[in-house]
C-alpha cells in the first residue's frame, strides 16, 4: 500500500531521494497478507525531511533505460539459479571425462555470471526503493525461506557476478596447466565446488529471512572448503582447510548466537519480523548482538586478529578460486556487517551508538596497516597476495566505520556518511577487480612455472608479456595511483576522513583524522611491496630453469584477466558511471541522498565533495581530465624520448662493476625488504639464526647459514598463547582419567550434585 | 577572491614549470658552490646537460623487458601532469576541474613507482639497491606529507590547491597560527627528503652506497636519461610550488590581465628563492644521514605536523 505524503512536506520531483518507512507488513512474505504468491513486493516511501539546501540539486538525467518490468528481473535471477545448478550438476559427467565437466560446470558458471550482471545492473539503474522477492519453496515446518533482492544486495551480485565471470573464462586452462594429471573426482569435485561455492555467495547477498542466509553461509564455507583441499601438496593444504574451517565456524557460531536472539524475540526468521523485534531492543543487547555480529563477520573478513585462515587457506586453493575467495568472498562478509550495522540493528530514528562505529573503524585502520606490513616480509606470490586482502579489507572497513560514525548526525554529518559509504563500496568493487585480476596473473606464473617463492622467478616479463603488463597494471591500481580506480576509492577515503575530522572537534576528531596519515602509510607501503613482487618475480635474470623455460600462458586466462583489466581501467577513468550505479545502494541504506547527488554533484566526470557545509567550493577532481593529460603528455614526452633524429642505440651488459652479470648479481626480494623490517622491527619482531661452521681455527669460516623469520604477531601473542592455556588445561584434565571407574563414579555424583544445587534451587 | 583560471592558464604554468625547473637545480648547485668557496658551474648548465643528453645515443642493458624504453616517458609525463596541479601565477580552483593536492601527491608517488620497477629491470645491485632504499623512504614521507596538506586544508575547507590558495588570501600570512607553523617545520624537514638532497640522499654522487634516486637512474641513457633528469629537476620544483602554494599565497591573486600575472610571476619566484636558499644552506650545512637514520629524521617531521593537525582539531 502506497503511504500519501505528509501533509506540508516539501514536494520533491527528485523522489528517489526520499527517506523510506520501517517496512511493516509491506512484502509479500508476510502470512497476513493476501497477496502471497509469485507475485513481487514495492515498497514506497515518504519525504525526505527538509535538510541543506545542497542536497536538492537532481541527479544528472537518465540514461534512459526505462525500468524493467518485475518478471523479468524475475526470470533472470531464475536463469542465474538454474546455470549454477547446471554447473554444480555437471560433477556427474565426470565419470566420462574429467574434461567436459570441468568445462560445462565453468561454462554455466560464465552463463550465470553474466545473468547475475544483467539482474543486479537492471536493479541498480532502477527505482531506489524497489525490491525484488522471490519466496522459496517451503523446506521447513517452522520458517519460510524467501529471496529479497534489494539494491544492495543488487550491487553485491554485481561484484560477485563480475568476479564470477573472469575465474570461469580462467578455470579450465588454469587447471589443465596446472595440475594436467588430476583425477576425474577431483576435477568434477572443482567443478561442483565452485558453481555451489559462487551460487552460495549470491543467495547469502540476496537472502530475505536468517534461515536462508544461515544455510546459504554454510553452504558457502564448505564449498570452498572443498575447493581448498581439492589440491592437495604433503598435507599443507589440509592443514590450511582444517584452520580455515574452525576459525569460520567459530564466526558462523557468533552469527548464530546474533541471529537466534534476534528470532526468539520476533518468533519469526525472515529479516522484516527482525527489523521489528529488534525495534525493541534496549541499548546494551543490541550493542551486544551487534558485536557478536562484527565479531562473526569480522572472521570471515580477516579483520587482524581473527586473519590467520587467510594467509594459509588462499594461497592453497587453485588461483581463480582464491581469486572469488580473496576479491569476493570477503565482501560477502561485509555485506553482512552492513546489513546488520544499517538495517536490523539500527535504531529507528537515532545516530547509532558510538562505539560500533569507533571500534569498526579502528579495527580496520589497525587491519590496514599490519596487513600490508606483514605482506611487505612474504615472498610466496599468493601469501603476499592474501596479506593484501587484509590490508584492504582494512581500508573498507575505515570506510564502513567512518559511515557509522556519521550516520544521522546534524549538520554536514549526512552527506559525510554517504561519501564515506560510497568510498567503502566503491573500494569493495575496486578490491575486486584488482585483487582478482592479481590473483589470476599469480595463477598464470604458478601454472607455467609450478615455482611459488618469487626468489626462485625472475626475468619472466621477456617470456611472458601479457602476464607481466596485467600484474603491472593490477599492481598500480593496488597502490592507488591515478589513474586507476584504487586511487578513486582512497580519495573518497581520505575525503570522508577529512570532512569527518572538521566535523568533530576534540579528541574524537583526532582519532579520524589520524586514520588519514595511516591510510597514506599503506599506500606507500603497498607500492614498494608490489615494487618489490613484481621486480624480483618478473624482471631482472631468471634464476631457476623453470623460470627460464617458461611460456606465455594460454588465451583464455588471458582473456579473465583482461576482462579484469578493463574493469580497472574502466572504474579508475570514468568512475562517475559507477557512483550512478551506487546510488541505489546509498540511498536505500542511509535514507539519504544517494552518492550521486553527493559525490558526482558536478556531472559524471567530476567528482567532487563539500567538506564543510559554510558554502565554500566543494573540492573536485576528474579522473577523466587527469586520464587525457597524462595520454597526451605521454605522447609528447614518446615524441622528446625519440628525439630529432634517429640516435644510436645498443645494447650492452648490465653494468656490475666490471664481473660478468650472473642471476646471482640480482637484488633479492629479501633484500629489498630487509630495510623496512628494520624500521619497523617493533612490529615485526623479526627471528635471526646465523650459524658459522669453521674449520680448523675459529677465524676461517667454512660454511655460513643464516635463518631470518618474521612471525605474524597476532599468532604468537594471541592464538598461541590460547593454544597453550588449551593444552596445559586439557593435559591436566587427562591427568585426573586414572582409569579408575570408582574415580569417575564419584565425579559423575558430584557433577549432579552441583548441577541440583544450581538449577534445582531456583525451581522453588 | 575565488576567481578561476582557465585551462590554459593552467597549461602555460605547467609548461613554466617544466622550464624553469633546471634554472631552479643551477641556482641550488650555485649557491652550494659559493657558500663552499668555489666558482661553480653556472646556472643554466642543467640546461646544456639536458641538451647534451637528448643528443646522445641509448645503451640499453640486454636482460630488460619491453617495459624499460617507456619507463622514462611516463615519468616525465606524470611529473609534468602533477605540475599542472600548481597554482604558480594566479589564485583559485580551474576552471574545469583537474586534481587536488592529493592527486598530486599520487602522480608523484606513481613516478617513484615507475622508477623503483625500471630500477630492478635490468638487473643487477645497484639498481636493486637504489630502489629498495627509495621505497624505504617513500612510505615513511608520505604519511607526514598528508598531515601537513590535511592540517592546511582543514583551515581552508578544500584540499584543491588553487582553492586553498586563494581562500587562504594575502593578508594570511601576517595571521599564521602555532599549527601554520608547526605545519611548516614539518614541511621543512620533509624538502630534503622530497627533492632528494642531502641529509636525505646526495644528488652528486654515484657511490652504491650512498645513492637513492641516482642509483635508480644508473642503467638509462641518452633520450631516457633526459626525460628522467628533466623529471626529476621538475618534481623539485613541484615539492617547492606545493610548500608556496599552501604557506605562501601572497602574490597571486586575480588581477586583471598581464599586471596580474607578471605580479604573479615575480611573486612566486620570490617565494621558490627563499625555499632554494632554504636547501641550498642546508646542503651545504649537514652531512647525509645514514639511511636507517632517516626514519628518526623524519620523525621530528612526524611529530611537528601531528602537533600541528591537532591543534588545528582541538
Amino acid at each position: 500500500m502506497p503511504k500519501l505524503p505528509r501533509p506540508g512536506a516539501e514536494q520533491n520531483r527528485c523522489a528517489q531521494y526520499n527517506a523510506p518507512d520501517r517496512l511493516r507488513g509491506c512484502t509479500s512474505s508476510e502470512r497476513g497478507n493476501p497477496n502471497r504468491g509469485f507475485r513481487t513486493a514495492f515498497i514506497t516511501r515518504s519525504e525526505l525531511p527538509a535538510g541543506p539546501g545542497r542536497w536538492r540539486t537532481c541527479p544528472p538525467p537518465d540514461v534512459g533505460v526505462s525500468a524493467p518490468s518485475q518478471e523479468l528481473l524475475l526470470a533472470g535471477v531464475l536463469l542465474m539459479s538454474a546455470c549454477y545448478g547446471i554447473g554444480a550438476l555437471s560433477c556427474l559427467l565426470a565419470p566420462w571425462s574429467g574434461r567436459l565437466a570441468l568445462g560445462v560446470g565453468h561454462l554455466a558458471a560464465l552463463a550465470g555470471g553474466l545473468a547475475g550482471l544483467g539482474v543486479s545492473v537492471a536493479i541498480l539503474l532502477g527505482d531506489p526503493g524497489q525490491t525484488l522477492a522471490v519466496p522459496l519453496p517451503d523446506l521447513f515446518p517452522f520458517a519460510r525461506l524467501s529471496l529479497v533482492v534489494d539494491s544492495l544486495a543488487a550491487f553485491f551480485v554485481l561484484v560477485i557476478s563480475l568476479v564470477a565471470i573472469a575465474a570461469a573464462l580462467y578455470g579450465p586452462a588454469y587447471l589443465r596447466a596446472h595440475s594436467p594429471d588430476a583425477a576425474p573426482a577431483r576435477q568434477a569435485a572443482q567443478a561442483l565446488g565452485l558453481n555451489v561455492f559462487i551460487a552460495c555467495m549470491v543467495f547469502v547477498c540476496c537472502a530475505g529471512d536468517a534461515l536462508t542466509f544461515l544455510l546459504c553461509w554454510e553452504g558457502m564455507t564448505l564449498a570452498s572448503y572443498l575447493l581448498v583441499v581439492s589440491e592437495d601438496r604433503h598435507g599443507e593444504n589440509a592443514h590450511a582447510g582444517l584452520l580455515y574451517m574452525v576459525m569460520t565456524h567459530g564466526g558462523t557460531a557468533l552469527l548464530l548466537v546474533a541471529f537466534l536472539s534476534l528470532t526468539e524475540r520476533a518468533g519469526a526468521f525472515d529479516f522484516t519480523a527482525l527489523r521489528a523485534a529488534a525495534g525493541n531492543l534496549d541499548g546494551v543487547t543490541r550493542t551486544t548482538l551487534f558485536f557478536l555480529a562484527f565479531g562473526g563477520f569480522a572472521a570471515k573478513a580477516g579483520a587482524i586478529p581473527l586473519h590467520v585462515w587467510l594467509p594459509r587457506a588462499h594461497p592453497a586453493a587453485p588461483s581463480h578460486v582464491s581469486a572469488l575467495m580473496s576479491g569476493v568472498m570477503l565482501k560477502v562478509a561485509i555485506y553482512g556487517m552492513l546489513r546488520f550495522g544499517f538495517d536490523l540493528l539500527a535504531p529507528a530514528a537515532a545516530p547509532l551508538p558510538s562505539s560500533w562505529g569507533w571500534t569498526v573503524l579502528f579495527v580496520g585502520t589497525i587491519s590496514a596497516v599490519l596487513g600490508v606490513l606483514y605482506a611487505l616480509q612474504q615472498h610466496d606470490l599468493k601469501r603476499l597476495l592474501a596479506f593484501h586482502s587484509v590490508e584492504n579489507i582494512g581500508i573498507i572497513l575505515i570506510g564502513v566505520g567512518l559511515a557509522m560514525i556519521l550516520w544521522r548526525r546534524e549538520g554536514a554529518g549526512g552527506a559525510l556518511a554517504t561519501v564515506a559509504l560510497t568510498a567503502a563500496l566503491l573500494h569493495i568493487a575496486n578490491h575486486a577487480a584488482f585483487k582478482g585480476l592479481l590473483f589470476l596473473a599469480a595463477g598464470s606464473v604458478l601454472a607455467r612455472t609450478h615455482v611459488r617463492n618469487m626468489e626462485d622467478l625472475g626475468g619472466l616479463a621477456r617470456r611472458m608479456p601479457w602476464t607481466a603488463g596485467l600484474f603491472l597494471l593490477g599492481a598500480v591500481a593496488i597502490s592507488a595511483l591515478p589513474p586507476l580506480n584504487g586511487f578513486v576509492s582512497e580519495w573518497l577515503t581520505f575525503q570522508a576522513l577529512l570532512g569527518g575530522a572538521g566535523h568533530f572537534h576534540g579528541p574524537a576528531g583526532l582519532g579520524i583524522v589520524f586514520s588519514a596519515p595511516m591510510l597514506a602509510l599503506t599506500g606507500g607501503l603497498a607500492a614498494a611491496c608490489f615494487a618489490k613482487a613484481f621486480g624480483v618475480t618478473f624482471l631482472g635474470r631468471a634464476r631457476t630453469p623453470e623460470a627460464e623455460h617458461a611460456t606465455e600462458a594460454p588465451p583464455s586466462m588471458i582473456a579473465g584477466m583482461v576482462w579484469l583489466a578493463v574493469l580497472c581501467v574502466a572504474l579508475g577513468v570514468a568512475p562517475g558511471y559507477a557512483i550512478r550505479l551506487l546510488d541505489a545502494p546509498t540511498a536505500a541504506l542511509l535514507q539519504g541522498p544517494g552518492a550521486s547527488a553527493v559525490v558526482t554533484a558536478r556531472g559524471p566526470l567530476v567528482l567532487s565533495t563539500a567538506l564543510t557545509t559554510s558554502g565554500m567550493d566543494a573540492t573536485a577532481i576528474s579522473m577523466t581530465m587527469m586520464a587525457a593529460l597524462l595520454i597526451a603528455l605521454t605522447g609528447v614526452a614518446w615524441v622528446l624520448r625519440r628525439g630529432l633524429r634517429r640516435a644510436s642505440q645498443r645494447s650492452a651488459p648490465t653494468w656490475t662493476c666490471g664481473m660478468s652479470p650472473t642471476a646471482r648479481f640480482d637484488y633479492t626480494a629479501t633484500a629489498f625488504a630487509k630495510p623496512l623490517r628494520l624500521v619497523f622491527a617493533a612490529l615485526y619482531r623479526p627471528r635471526r639464526e646465523v650459524i658459522r661452521e669453521t674449520a680448523g681455527t675459529p677465524y676461517v669460516f667454512r660454511r655460513i647459514h643464516y635463518a631470518g623469520e618474521v612471525v605474524d604477531l597476532a599468532e604468537t601473542q594471541i592464538y598461541h598463547r590460547v593454544q597453550r592455556g588449551i593444552t596445559a588445561l586439557s593435559r591436566s584434565i587427562r591427568a585426573r582419567s586414572t582409569g579408575r571407574i570408582y574415580g569417575y563414579i564419584g565425579f559423575v555424583l558430584g557433577a549432579l550434585f552441583v548441577t541440583l544445587l544450581l538449577f534445582g534451587v531456583g525451581q522453588r | 577572491m575565488t576567481g578561476e583560471r582557465p585551462l590554459g592558464l593552467v597549461l602555460l604554468e605547467m609548461i613554466l614549470l617544466v622550464l624553469i625547473g633546471p634554472l631552479v637545480t643551477g641556482v641550488i648547485q650555485k649557491l652550494k658552490a659559493r657558500l663552499q668557496c668555489r666558482a661553480g658551474a653556472d646556472i643554466l648548465q642543467p640546461y646544456r646537460d639536458l641538451a647534451k643528453l637528448f643528443r646522445k645515443g641509448t645503451v640499453q642493458a640486454d636482460t630488460t623487458s619491453g617495459f624499460f624504453r617507456s619507463i622514462p616517458v611516463l615519468v616525465l609525463a606524470a611529473t609534468v601532469a602533477a605540475g599542472a596541479l600548481v597554482p604558480v601565477l594566479r589564485a583559485g580552483p580551474p576552471a574545469f576541474p583537474l586534481g587536488d593536492a592529493l592527486m598530486l601527491l599520487g602522480l608523484l608517488a606513481l613516478a617513484r613507482f615507475l622508477t623503483a620497477v625500471g630500477a630492478l629491470d635490468a638487473g643487477g645491485a645497484f639498481g636493486g639497491m637504489g630502489a629498495s632504499r627509495e621505497m624505504t623512504i617513500a612510505p615513511l614521507v608520505e604519511p607526514v606529507l598528508m598531515m601537513v596538506v590535511f592540517s592546511t586544508a582543514m583551515a581552508a575547507g578544500t584540499t584543491e590547491l588553487g582553492a586553498l590558495a586563494a581562500h587562504r588570501g594575502t593578508s594570511w600570512i601576517f595571521a599564521w597560527r602555532a599549527a601554520d607553523f608547526l605545519a611548516f617545520a614539518a614541511l621543512l624537514v620533509l624538502l630534503p627528503a622530497e627533492t632528494g638532497r642531502i641529509p636525505v640522499d646526495n644528488p652528486d654522487t654515484h657511490l652504491e652506497l650512498t645513492m637513492l634516486h641516482e642509483g635508480m637512474l644508473l642503467e638509462h641513457s641518452g633520450p631516457g636519461l633526459g626525460c628522467m633528469v628533466l623529471a626529476s629537476h621538475t618534481r623539485q620544483i613541484v615539492t617547492l610550488g606545493l610548500g608556496a602554494a599552501l604557506f605562501f599565497p601572497i602574490g597571486p591573486t586575480d588581477g586583471p590581465g598581464v599586471m596580474g600575472l607578471a605580479v604573479g610571476a615575480g611573486a612566486f619566484a620570490g617565494k621558490i628563492l627563499a625555499l632554494v636558499i632554504y636547501l641550498a644552506l642546508v646542503e651545504s650545512s649537514y652531512a647525509k644521514l645514514r639511511l636507517f637514520r632517516v626514519p628518526q629524521y623524519l620523525g621530528v617531521g612526524f611529530v611537528c605536523a601531528l602537533t600541528a593537525l591537532a591543534l588545528r582539531i582541538l
